[in-house]
């Protein structure tokens, strides 16, 4: 139980950032490798914050807005300084090294004795002692779901299906006369805002900020991504935004089951081939729905 | 159709590999084949013969913090803790990841081991982050400044069931060793990795003393391995003499950094045995066996239940050894005071690739 639970916590923050990765990879089809430095930008904002004894619930508001705001900037120079989708974002990650370094002032910010939104007077007040093991999943199930039902409330307004549409077909976009540029930028912008956030919630699950917590981030995000909308593909009444979510559980699985079956030098590849199967397996059932139908 | 068995081929070929890859792990603990995978019989203590289960928490694969464990080890079982017979240990690499080390903290956690170790500073912060509200004590080893990392009250006084020890090097000794090997050298140059705190605290422990001893430091700050070759060329027209940290990228790339030192003929000193033996000049520096010895007799003391980790002071090693390497010498044309040579812990007359 505590072994499904851990994988649970992690997958689910990190389930966070990969709907941001959702919005830009699927949604406006601009492979955002910003991610890997908006990801500990968010931490290192957070850790901060923390330390001046900022409220920890506040700090992920703070981040979420750090965040959209380093996403403007990767939009910024694709857009307005027309610099390819890639390199715009590897421009931005190279950057945000060393923003963060400075942000946090130290490349590693302990927050062991600080208060988190898992650990705090107010929830320790409030909590029944019984269920206090269970606060960390409960408190990410929520902040989880907040975050993809506020998404999918948006993907259903005006702005959220244009934002659709630029990935999709951006011609339609310019005929409806509004600009597909701003659009973009609108979209990497709620996009880095999620992953800040998601490393707003990671680095207070860990509570500690280290610069090197964002290396690999993108490449979780974009797994989860494709690991969950391919599984649930075919089970149409889940949202893409639902599959995400459970991609990057999926993903953190695989990982935990490695770590807990296999000696340290085999992890990644057993995880590589965890995640192998799981694709595979998924694909194979796809086929037989499809021969059926 | 085609397509479909290759792809069940494959997952075939894959899922023999993920059987092979956790056989051998079962292996590696064959002598106690049964308790391995349950933990929940070895947290059991009996009186006579106990069993314990540790896990240990590696953050990077590295020669210094593999001496670490391996001395950890060394330390259990001098103490009569000895892996195989009544210890079981579970060893993860982080492999540099946050997120591993994360999650191995909460693997070893919901297996209820009896204590847990973290090598290196990030390791130590997760582990303690996910024990803190259990009953189960953290060791730390390899973290050179426990109190910037908050494993250690500012006096010294515990934070909680978290002990250990620390790897801070010896600067004010290695810079008199370099100041008696190359009386006239200036410019000190040093490289290090911006996102290692180790290193920054070392760096402005160097500024500080620098100047008592004549020396100006040249800093070179890199953040990836790619930038080693570029950074070591711009550092050594710059320099007469180089000296490295506990730095883990630079450590892994000293060879790089060597080579180009020696076309140019500049000394590079270490901070530790097993650079010198691969061709630094001379260290004035931690033996991280012993290092980890001590913390495995803290360990042993914690599990046999005779003192709590909170009563243990973290150990800051008081000793440190003067290590140098001849043949260097030899091909700098540098020759090393008699004395010095003769006060070595060791000295090395090749040079090791």
């Amino acid at each position: 139980m505590d072994f499904i639970i851990s994988f649970l916590e992690q997958g689910l923050i990190y389930g966070v950032l990969a709907l941001g990765v959702y919005i830009t990879y699927k949604i406006l089809d601009f492979p955002d490798l910003s991610v890997d430095g908006t990801f500990p930008l968010g931490a290192s904002v957070t850790a901060t914050l923390i330390v001046k004894g900022v409220n920890p619930y506040l700090t992920l508001l703070i981040a979420f807005a750090v965040g959209i705001a380093a996403g403007i900037c990767t939009g910024l120079i694709h857009v307005k300084c027309q610099v390819r989708d890639l390199l715009a974002g590897i421009i931005m990650m190279t950057a945000l090294w060393t923003i963060n370094l400075r942000i946090a002032g130290t490349a590693n910010v302990p927050m062991l004795s600080q208060q988190t939104i898992f650990k705090n007077d107010l929830l320790g007040a409030i909590v029944p002692t019984g269920i206090s093991g269970y606060v960390k999943i409960l408190m990410i199930v929520v902040l989880a779901l907040i975050c993809k039902l506020l998404l999918d409330g948006y993907l259903k307004t005006k702005s959220g299906y244009l934002l659709r549409a630029v990935g999709d077909n951006d011609i339609l976009v310019t005929s409806l006369a509004k600009d597909q540029g701003n659009v973009k930028i609108l979209g990497l912008a709620i996009a880095n805002g999620l992953v800040a956030l998601a490393g707003s919630m990671f680095c207070q699950y860990q509570r500690v900020f280290d610069i090197s917590m964002g290396t690999g981030a993108v490449v979780i995000g974009l797994a989860s991504v494709i690991i969950g909308t391919s599984i649930l593909k075919k089970l149409t009444f889940f949202k893409p935004t639902t599959a995400v979510l459970f991609g990057a559980v999926i993903y953190m699985a695989c990982v935990a089951l490695a770590l807990k079956k296999c000696t340290p030098q085999d992890t990644k590849l057993i995880t590589a081939a965890l995640l192998l199967i799981v694709l595979v397996v998924s694909r194979g059932r796809r086929k037989k729905v499809k021969t059926n139908a | 159709m085609k397509k479909k068995t290759a792809a069940i081929l494959l997952s075939v070929v894959m899922a023999a590999a993920v059987l092979a890859g956790c056989g051998s792990k079962s292996d590696d603990n064959a002598a106690n084949t049964a308790d391995t995978t349950d933990t929940s019989e070895t947290t059991e203590e009996t009186s006579g013969d106990e069993q314990y289960t540790i896990g240990i928490s590696q953050f990077a694969e590295h020669g210094s913090l593999d001496n670490c464990r391996t001395g950890f080890l060394e330390g259990l079982a001098e103490e009569g803790i000895v892996e195989g017979e009544n210890l079981t240990v579970k060893y993860d690499n982080a492999m540099a990841d946050m997120g591993m080390a994360g999650q191995i903290a909460s693997s070893f956690i919901s297996d209820k081991v009896d204590l847990v170790c973290g090598i290196a500073t990030p390791s130590a912060q997760t582990l303690y982050n996910a024990a803190m509200d259990t009953d189960i004590p953290v060791v730390f080893t390899a973290v050179t400044d426990p109190i910037a990392a908050e494993l250690v009250n500012e006096d010294g006084s515990a934070v909680g069931e978290v002990t250990g020890s620390s790897d801070k090097l010896p600067i004010e000794a290695q810079l008199q060793m370099i100041r008696k090997v190359l009386p006239d050298a200036k410019k000190l140059g040093i490289m290090y990795t911006t996102s290692e705190v180790n290193s920054v605290s070392a760096i402005a422990e160097y500024k500080e003393l620098a100047g008592d001893y004549g020396f100006e430091i040249v800093e070179k700050g890199i953040t990836t391995t790619a930038d080693v070759p570029m950074a070591a060329d711009d550092l050594l027209k710059q320099v007469d003499c180089v000296t490295n940290l506990t730095d883990n990228t630079v450590v892994n790339s000293l060879p790089t950094i060597l080579e180009k030192a020696n076309e140019k003929n500049i000394p590079i000193f270490g901070s530790e045995i097993e650079q010198v033996k691969i061709g630094c000049l001379a260290a004035e520096g931690i033996d991280y066996i012993s290092l980890g010895k001590e913390t495995g007799k803290m360990a042993a003391q914690i599990l046999k239940g005779e003192k709590k980790a909170s009563e243990l002071e973290y150990l800051s090693i008081a000793d440190t050894g003067l290590y140098v390497n001849t043949k260097v010498a030899e091909n700098l044309g540098i020759t090393l005071d008699e004395e010095l040579v003769s006060g070595a812990l060791e000295s090395f007359d090749e040079i090791t690739e």
